[in-house]
């Protein structure tokens, strides 16, 4: 494994171990008595300040350390869960978080933790500043007597598997002679020694380097054995050219092994740890290792290498449509089965491949209880925010790119949504507002639902604010929903925020929000009654690459107009087309139909052949929330699975195109922007 | 009174180790200039100790040490070498030999090594 690879291994442990604490600390304040919380906590950071350490990221390893003094304290009762402590030790985590990112981004993990550090220690009742230098010149002036050796999950693993076998590990630190001549051997004969009477699991420097002399004299081995640390000792001392032997008991329970580290001496504890250590692995077994049998079922796969399988089948899919409009031009029934074969084993090849790319949309929602925990206490509000759904699963690529909308969205409602304590008193609600964000599956579609029951939208500000800023006129006004006017909120220059606090009134509008959904097929909706609370709705499709379409042609040309926007089609007599306001509408189950001539739209040079010789239209009924339109073309094709292709840097911008397909006989469709169509 | 049999090609050295075991009150059982003779010499007097060196003529000191420990596994021998052996080194105490010292000798690392193994 080269030095990359580790710290990509490392960014990702560190991110879900963060993760890990992020979630318990915010558990642990809720049920503030639940020392098995504080376990959790002090596990992830105990392993963090491992990795960092090993990694060589001393600031990391140095904070973590100082949480840990923290969490232990926490522990055993000396300090209580306070909401002070808990502001310090989410900093702590910030810090913690600041560091991880700059290491991914290629820093060198350096942060000023100073700040956070004497938090820290004022809890942990030390004067601040003293004990970090008073560690680092301890070490300096007695290297020889402390043992501080780190272990990776495996190791972690074989050393607890022993011990449940009856075996103690120990650490001994081993040095030689300062005049031995031929250390190798000497070493050599430590391990000869070593291996009569147990396993030697790790050695620090690795033994090829204690093979080669690399090490100056002293080396740790960590040994696994049924003989007694003071045996051990006499066994070593017996090699000659050995200038002393430091034994220190490994204390299996992983986060106990480094804050023992200044007081190793040693023997003498393994007396009494054995019961702290079972009462320890009981606590284990009672919250089952959910990590360690997920670890079994899962592999780790770089995700451009699943966008390169994505990419390969689209073009089989290509293929496939190919393949099929061939074998029906034949009419070969073997080859006819075989494709139809080929085809429905491809399909369950696609939703597996699509499935590989579908992520719970928990990555996004886990971020939120922190930010809606940190912006209450900022803007002096109590919320509670309830997620359901988190297990919805949305493509990778969707995945991406809400998160920071739906931050926005979020810190909206918090914001503008949910009162003041004391306001909500007074209007007979509870002092505690409620935002719940909701995921959940709809046929093609996931919805993300953001509901509060702060204090609505204020609809004639809405209004006013948008005749201000010249978004609506009165006239369009008059013919709007609630929900249409609701829906201004999301037209570009618009804030109704009295006051531009810092939280959402960034300058960067709804309207962004807006259009990053609708650039990722979403349709976004806002519905609210005032005093009672305010409904986003987003709706998002389950995936980007493979779409089902309604294949149609316009004159020589075939559009494929995506089968989510479709309510229905249709084949309407021409007597039946009105005008009205300049536009051609008809009357369709009761509705007034505005409708679009694609020929027109996309200007397709029309057919030889006469059109007026055919009486009816072909419609396409579609729609974009409550509004509907009907696409004329001449005639449909059918519904199929097609690959969705952009088009290209060099063709960002085009009307109503959102992609380019190509189909079975080669042609290539392009793909409508249906909302581009409705007004 | 433990009893030492000294194995070396070069009489130089087998005189400083004599002089360094005389001085500590240990019996020399014998000298042996090569790896055959060490063979030979160990059945005969069943010295407590031999100090064993590696370069040698005839039989080298590696060689002789398998063949005096398939006979006796209890012999204790204490490998003599010079620095740049140490793979040799490691191959004798694979084959059983208790210790080693490095030439130069000085004495003080010759009788700990002694006392170790006797001890």
């Amino acid at each position: 494994m080269s030095q990359s690879e580790y710290l990509e291994v490392f960014i990702d442990e560190s991110q879900e171990h963060l993760q890990a604490i992020n979630d318990n600390l915010l558990q642990l304040e809720k049920e503030p008595g639940d020392l098995s919380i504080v376990g959790e906590i002090f596990r992830s950071a105990h392993t963090l300040k491992g990795m960092g350490a090993t990694m060589g990221f001393e600031d990391l390893a140095h904070l973590t350390h100082n949480m840990e003094n923290v969490l232990d304290l926490i522990r055993n009762d000396q300090l209580e869960v306070t909401s002070h402590v808990m502001d310090i030790v989410f900093e702590a985590v910030d810090d913690l978080e600041e560091i991880i990112v700059d290491i991914s981004n290629g820093g060198d993990g350096k942060q000023d933790v100073d700040a956070v550090v004497k938090h820290l220690e004022t809890l942990q009742g030390l004067e601040p500043a003293a004990s970090g230098e008073e560690a680092a010149t301890a070490e300096a002036v007695q290297p020889a007597n402390t043992i501080n050796e780190n272990y990776d999950e495996y190791e972690w693993t074989v050393l607890t598997q022993s011990q449940e076998q009856g075996y103690q590990a120990y650490q001994i630190q081993i040095s030689l002679d300062e005049k031995t001549m031929l250390k190798a051997a000497r070493v050599y004969m430590v391990f000869e020694v070593l291996e009569q009477i147990g396993d030697v699991i790790k050695s620090t420097p690795p033994a090829d380097e204690l093979e080669e002399e690399k090490f100056d004299f002293t080396f740790v081995v960590t040994l696994l054995t049924t003989t007694e640390a003071d045996e051990i000792k006499q066994r070593i001392l017996k090699v000659s050219e050995i200038s002393s032997v430091y034994i220190k008991t490994v204390n299996i329970d992983p986060y106990k092994e480094n804050t023992t580290k200044e007081k190793n001496q040693v023997e003498e504890k393994a007396n009494s740890s054995p019961a702290k250590k079972q009462e320890k692995r009981k606590k284990k077994e009672s919250s089952p290792g959910k990590k360690g049998t997920e670890l079994n079922k899962t592999i780790r796969v770089n995700i451009d290498r699943l966008d390169v399988l994505m990419n390969l089948f689209e073009e089989l899919v290509i293929d496939r449509g190919r393949l099929e409009q061939i074998s029906s031009e034949l009419n070969n029934t073997e080859l006819n089965e075989t494709v139809e074969r080929m085809s429905r084993i491809s399909g369950d090849l696609q939703e597996i491949i699509l499935n590989m790319r579908m992520m719970p949309v928990d990555q996004v929602f886990n971020r939120f209880p922190r930010m809606v925990r940190s912006l209450s206490k900022e803007l002096g509000k109590k919320v509670n925010l309830e997620i359901i759904g988190a297990e919805t699963e949305l493509d990778r690529t969707i995945i991406d790119e809400i998160g920071d909308p739906l931050v926005h969205l979020i810190r909206n409602s918090i914001d503008h949504g949910i009162e003041h304590p004391d306001v909500r008193k007074s209007s007979g609600k509870s002092e505690e507002g409620t935002v719940e964000l909701r995921a959940y599956h709809s046929g093609n579609h996931v919805f993300i639902e953001i509901e509060d029951d702060g204090a609505g939208i204020n609809k004639e500000k809405v209004i006013n604010k948008a005749l201000e800023n010249g978004v609506v006129t009165e006239e369009d006004l008059e013919k709007m929903t609630d929900q249409q006017m609701y829906g201004l909120l999301f037209a570009s220059g618009f804030s109704t925020a009295e006051e531009v606090t810092d939280v959402s009134g960034r300058g960067v509008g709804l309207d962004v929000v807006r259009s990053t959904f609708e650039s990722l097929g979403g349709v976004v909706t806002v519905d609210s009654e005032l005093g009672k609370g305010s409904l986003f709705s987003i709706q998002l499709p389950l995936t980007l690459s493979i779409i089902d379409v309604m294949l149609v042609e316009v004159a020589e040309e075939k559009y494929a107009v995506p089968l989510t926007a479709i309510i229905e089609t249709a084949i309407v007599n021409k007597k039946e087309v009105y005008s009205a306001h300049n536009q051609k509408v008809i009357d369709f189950r009761g509705k007034v139909v505005p409708l679009v001539f694609l020929h027109e739209i996309f200007q397709v040079p029309a057919k030889d052949k006469d059109e007026t010789d055919n009486d009816f239209y072909s419609l396409v009924i579609i729609n974009k929330g409550e509004k509907v339109a009907g696409l004329v073309v001449d005639s449909l094709i059918g519904q199929h699975d097609i690959v969705l292709k952009s088009l290209g840097n060099y063709l960002s911008d085009v009307f109503a195109i959102s992609g380019a397909t190509i189909l079975g006989d080669g042609q290539v469709a392009l793909i409508v922007d249906t909302n581009a169509l409705i007004k | 009174m433990a009893s030492v049999l000294i194995v070396d090609d070069a009489s130089f050295m087998r005189m400083m180790i004599k002089d360094i075991l005389e001085k500590n009150d240990f019996d020399i059982a014998g000298e042996a200039a090569n790896g055959q003779e060490a063979v030979e010499l160990y059945n005969e007097l069943q010295p407590d100790l031999v100090t064993m060196d590696i370069t040698m003529p005839e039989k080298d000191g590696i060689e002789a040490l398998k063949e005096i420990k398939s006979s006796s596994p209890g012999a204790n021998i204490i490998m003599c070498s010079a620095m740049g052996q140490q793979a040799m080194v490691i191959d004798a105490i694979q084959a059983g030999a208790k210790d080693f010292i490095v030439k130069p000798f000085q004495a003080d690392r010759v009788m700990d090594a002694i006392n170790k193994v006797l001890g």
